[in-house]
């Protein structure tokens, strides 16, 4: 009994975690909400390919390089870091919510 | 909602906010501007020839100026109709051919134009619509394809190759600069100009779509996509809700200050018509 537990707890984690992942790349490519893929370019295989090359392509370790803190004022609000980007303040001006945030975070932390 | 309200606000307090802007400050004269984008374009794509920029987006993108040859007649059909619009006779036995010099043939390369009488730029969807009244007729919504979108690539059609020579007199200065002031100021949720991705980004692809540049931008409308035509202010429409904008309306005073700035800046180009792109 306890053993079927401890499988249906891991199922269950693997599919929440799987579910962000998902939840994450909807927001990278729907027009209302992140819409990141019109401008940056994923690591081959991590998701729908474009040409777009507005922004830097989002690779993995750049993204680590970066930090959680770093990519999330990024999102949030680059116009801090650099008044002149293109780049929309997906926070401040309300595109995105702080949990919409974290989990688009997560997603470019985990890129190979 | 919510969102759509915020927008729509924010949007129409931006374009206040220009408005009060326009009456402040010094205007920019309209040759020193267009010099000034020319030569970023030219340090941004040095390669690329003077011409290339009436192309639009196809400039930057070869796969699309190969196709622009396969469909050099997408706009036969919209030509057709319009032809047939601009030739209807009135109930006076006029037409809108009898409403402009030499039937209509060469003069879309000098609009938009500046109306000293009406204080006004006036496109040709509006010349259109002020011979339609003057002959007591109902005028066509500027922004229907069907009807004005043919019109205006008829028109447009009898100009091939002519050099774009849009004038800005002296009293028009105001209306260029609030159109440049328009272009570059950020507006809406995502916080873009039309510079942001125009100027700062030309050439770039935003998805998979090349983004023309401020020069050469005016040059070969309408488009023909879906086989009906996109006139310029259409597509400005299109971009304005990209930003999360509300829209100015086709043939509004912002709009047409836009499309004048941006019709000024082709001034040189050879004015081209019906120009494919992707459905």
């Amino acid at each position: 009994m306890r053993h079927d537990l401890a499988i249906l707890a891991f199922a269950c984690a693997v599919a929440t975690g799987t579910q962000a992942q998902v939840a994450a790349r909807d927001l990278f490519v729907r027009a209302d909400k992140g819409q990141c893929i019109a401008c940056h370019q994923l690591p081959e295989g991590a998701g729908a390919a474009t040409r777009a090359d507005i922004g830097p392509r989002l690779d993995g370790g750049r993204m680590r390089a970066l930090g959680k803190a770093g990519l999330r004022q990024s999102i949030a609000d680059p116009t801090v870091a650099n008044p002149d980007t293109v780049m929309p303040p997906f926070g401040r001006h309300r595109i995105l919510d702080a949990g919409e945030i974290e989990r688009l975070v997560e997603f470019l932390l985990a890129l190979p | 909602m919510n969102a759509r309200l915020h927008r729509g606000t924010f949007a129409r307090l931006l374009s206040a906010w220009v408005c009060v802007l326009g009456g402040a400050q010094a205007l920019a004269a309209p040759e020193p501007v267009k010099k000034e984008i020319a030569a970023r374009l030219e340090r941004q794509y040095p390669d690329l020839k003077g011409a290339d920029y009436a192309l639009g987006s196809a400039a930057f993108d070869t796969e699309l100026r190969a196709a622009l040859e396969e469909h050099a007649n997408a706009a036969a059909e919209s030509i057709e109709a319009g032809r047939a619009l601009w030739n209807a006779k009135f109930r006076d036995a006029k037409s809108l051919a009898s409403c402009f010099p030499n039937g209509g043939r060469r003069i879309a390369q000098n609009y938009p134009q500046y109306d000293a009488g009406l204080k006004r730029v006036v496109t040709i969807a509006m010349a259109v619509n002020q011979c339609l009244k003057v002959h007591k007729q109902p005028l066509y919504d500027p922004a229907d394809p069907a009807t004005m979108g043919a019109i205006v690539a008829y028109v447009r059609s009898l100009a091939l190759g002519q050099r774009i020579a849009v004038r800005v007199p002296a009293a028009a200065e105001e209306k260029f600069e609030q159109g440049r002031r328009l272009y570059f100021t950020r507006l809406g949720q995502r916080n873009f100009a039309c510079a942001s991705c125009h100027l700062q980004s030309a050439g770039k692809r935003y998805g998979d779509v090349a983004l023309s540049a401020p020069i050469g931008q005016a040059t070969h409308w309408p488009e023909i996509r879906g086989a009906k035509p996109v006139m310029l202010q259409a597509r400005m429409r299109e971009c304005l809700e990209l930003m999360g904008a509300a829209p100015f309306p086709v043939g509004s005073e912002e709009l047409n200050q836009i499309e004048f700035f941006l019709t000024y800046l082709s001034n040189g180009q050879p004015l081209k018509a019906g120009a494919w792109r992707p459905g």
